[in-house]
């Protein structure tokens, strides 16, 4: 009789296995097709030739710019929208509460396609659509976020201590005063967790900018797309992924992501990722 | 040594089970039933029961008659099917790519001919319509290539958008009318909208030669093919020239789309949609449904694009089932299913459908005294589809009486007159180099600037965010705001 007994490496097999398979393998290959060519056999020969011809070529650098510009501006809204809920919802006396954040929550469950589908005709509605591709791209991509922005936010805001509050009251500090010193510094782990929560996804949710901007504006998802399912050019396609990779990497970097402080930002399970 | 023995108990349960599972498959195997892997367009085949309309599900009527089976998947685009192909080479046995794709895919060698039993002596063979085998024919497809489905490109316009809708759509360029800004549509797709913009740039050479066509100068065969040349220019200044004109059109358009467009007229957002005639048949059809609102479709002058869609094998396919299917679906009443449900015009003609299809949704229903007196009005004309339907291209067989207003250009959306597809030219497919240049050119097109009040925002809230810090900082004591009453401020970093 054989008896199972699976030590803690063991139970991470599985896990490993599919991290190799779906993270790991798939971010190889686009390494090697984006560094690489394809001669008319079709054999791969090693080639910075796509990187050089992004960087000198007007309309990627502009889709670049494009999408840079509605994802700075998409996380600022977000951000400004989503603190004083955050807030609220978390340092109120008020017992519904939880009600309210579920108001919140509950269109995340929502398949977010079918979302924006109606958010198209709402801003047809207002007069929106067909005039403001720009706007109404912005617009899309904050509804579809938020949640993304105000979760993280209100998980730091609800763990703060208030004693600190009251100790900061106590010591003479007004509430300006304290919400400055306190409670933002405080807050900030949610913060950078929801900035990059919040653009990099809108950077290539180009769902949003096709249904809403009809298409009238391209963003690096699009245009991967298009590399893969169009133009037939993997390594082009392969090429702009590890562009928007190496963004990811340096909006951690700046946000602080890598970083292994155990008691600031993850002990507040501010990090939803 | 209890840990190896632990790791070999579970390959050992795994071995089990994987064998088990072979076992069984080979199990099932072992009835032998034939498989056929059908690769279609989404949407593309009737494949719903349904009593009340007469629908079959023809892919399950096929498994039932011929004992076998049916592995049926779909593509979006042309360009994924042929990846697919390539990568998993022999595991279909039937696609249904679009015709610049069938010359690109025979040009690769990628199809199995079809057998000559199956050319001459199949419901096919004897139902496709006379053009449509020409055409196959002229291009050398016939061999490699069944036809499915078959239209044109035009306008699809909604007649009460304003008095004289109808006569500017006649005119490609109708596009840069700011009559209609944020009221028309291009497609999302490079070589449909490439199409449309060559037939922008080249619009005063293609009305000279229409005038020359017109004047008896040349004949339509001629004349066809001056156009097929015009229409298939892909040189640098041309792709530039196609590359100005949407960058320019694009500032007065709606938008581009795929799908979205057909929808979008039923429901009042655009005016005018660059479009395929199925679509612009299938919304004809909707938005009179729907409230009663009618659409119209025309196809514009001087040019348009004749598009099919059709069947090839791939190399390594199952001839022999895949022959079997098409025969099974090319019978009248299957074609007028497909039709039916799909909303596109099948390349299959015969008496049957000319009968039961054409004249049973189009032919005036009025006799006698009471259809001379609409002939005379002018509601009422001649249509002629003898050239679709019959070999003899002078024959009044199939000549009925239609509304001249008929259904607001569906029956033209259906089966276009002989003038139109005169006017009609195949595009071919691109070759690598010419393929390149138009599709930088594209992604230019597609490509938005950055917006100038986006990026002075951003930069306002840069200034805001240093400022603030910079205030936070070394402003601080000013910032700080007044210390509660009784309270007396102290240098707190000292």
């Amino acid at each position: 009789m054989v008896r199972f007994h699976f030590s803690r490496k063991q139970l991470c097999i599985p896990y490993a296995v599919f991290l190799a398979l779906f993270v790991i393998i798939p971010m190889l290959l686009i390494l090697l097709y984006a560094f690489t060519g394809e001669d008319a056999d079709g054999n791969l020969y090693f080639s910075f030739a796509n990187f050089l011809e992004f960087f000198s070529s007007t309309s990627k650098l502009q889709t670049l710019g494009v999408s840079l510009t509605i994802a700075f501006i998409t996380t600022f809204f977000c951000l400004i929208i989503a603190y004083p809920v955050a807030y609220i919802l978390a340092r109120s006396g008020w017992k519904r509460t939880n009600v309210l954040l579920m108001l919140f929550i509950v269109p995340m469950w929502l398949n977010f396609v079918l979302r924006i589908t109606a958010l198209r005709e709402l801003l047809n509605i207002i007069g929106f659509l067909g005039n403001y591709d720009y706007v109404n791209t912005v617009i899309g991509m904050v509804y579809d976020f938020l949640p993304f922005m105000i979760l993280p936010l209100y998980n730091s805001l609800q763990k703060m201590d208030n004693s600190l509050l009251e100790a900061a009251n106590d010591l003479g500090a007004g509430p300006v005063h304290t919400f400055l010193h306190v409670t933002l510094p405080l807050s900030m782990p949610g913060i950078l967790s929801g900035i990059t929560m919040v653009f990099m996804p809108s950077m290539t949710n180009y769902v949003v900018s096709e249904t809403l901007g009809n298409s009238n504006i391209t963003i690096l998802g699009k245009m991967i797309e298009e590399y893969f399912s169009t133009y037939d050019d993997m390594h082009m396609g392969s090429l702009i992924s590890i562009i928007l990779l190496v963004i990811i990497f340096i909006t951690m970097l700046v946000s602080g992501g890598f970083k292994q402080n155990a008691d600031e930002s993850s002990a507040r399970g501010a990090n939803l990722w | 040594m209890r840990k190896t023995q632990r790791l070999f108990a579970i390959a050992g349960a795994a071995c089990v089970a994987l064998s088990s599972a072979l076992l069984f498959t080979a199990c099932a195997d072992g009835e032998e039933k034939q498989v056929l892997r059908i690769y279609n367009w989404e949407d593309y085949i009737c494949n719903e029961n349904d009593e009340e309309a007469g629908y079959v599900d023809l892919v399950a009527a096929f498994e039932e008659a011929y004992g076998c089976e049916v592995e049926y998947s779909t593509f979006g685009t042309n360009e994924n099917m042929y990846n697919e192909l390539k990568i998993n080479e022999g595991s279909y046995d039937l696609v249904c790519p679009s015709d610049y794709m069938i010359m690109k895919m025979i040009n690769e060698d990628m199809c199995e001919p079809f057998t000559e039993d199956f050319k001459t002596n199949s419901s096919y063979a004897e139902n496709v319509s006379p053009y449509i085998r020409e055409i196959f024919e002229e291009n050398g497809w016939d061999d490699y290539a069944v036809g499915y489905m078959w239209g044109t490109m035009g306008f699809m316009y909604n007649p009460a958008a304003s008095d004289t809708i109808a006569e500017d759509v006649q005119s490609w360029k109708v596009l840069e009318n700011e009559a209609y800004y944020k009221k028309a549509t291009l497609k999302d797709s490079v070589r449909d909208t490439y199409f449309y913009a060559l037939a922008c740039v080249y619009n005063d050479e293609l009305a000279a030669l229409a005038d020359e066509y017109e004047s008896g100068d040349m004949t339509a065969e001629e004349y066809n093919d001056e156009l097929n040349v015009i229409m298939n220019r892909t040189d640098e200044d041309t792709v530039e020239a196609a590359r100005q004109y949407l960058r320019d059109v694009k500032k007065n358009i709606y938008g581009f789309e795929v799908d979205s467009g057909k929808n979008d007229m039923v429901t009042g957002k655009i005016d005018i949609n660059f479009c395929w005639s199925g679509d612009a048949a299938y919304g004809i059809y909707e938005a009179s449904e729907e409230d009663g609102s009618s659409l119209a479709y025309s196809v514009p002058d001087y040019v348009s694009n004749i598009w099919f869609d059709g069947w090839v094998i791939p190399k390594g396919g199952n001839v022999e089932l895949a022959e079997a299917f098409l025969d099974f679906i090319s019978t009248p009443e299957h074609a007028m299913m497909n039709m039916d449900y799909i909303g596109y015009t099948s390349v299959l003609a015969g008496d049957e459908i000319y009968t039961d299809w054409v004249l049973d949704s189009y032919e005036v229903a009025e006799e006698g005294a009471r259809l001379q007196e609409l002939i005379d009005s002018g509601d009422v004309r001649e249509y002629d589809l003898g050239y679709f339907f019959s070999d003899d291209p002078d024959t009044d067989e199939y000549t009925f009486y239609a509304y001249a207003e008929d259904k607001s250009g569906m029956l033209g959306a259906q089966y276009p007159e002989y003038g139109v597809v005169t006017r009609c030219a195949v595009m071919q497919f691109f070759e690598e180099d010419a393929n390149n240049r138009i599709n930088m050119m594209w992604e230019d097109v597609k490509g938005a600037e950055i917006p100038i009040p986006a990026v002075i925002f951003i930069a306002v809230i840069v200034v805001a965010l240093g400022g603030a810090y910079l205030v936070a900082k070394y402003g601080y004591d000013w910032f700080r705001g007044k210390p509660k009453k009784g309270y007396t401020k102290v240098d707190d970093d000292k």
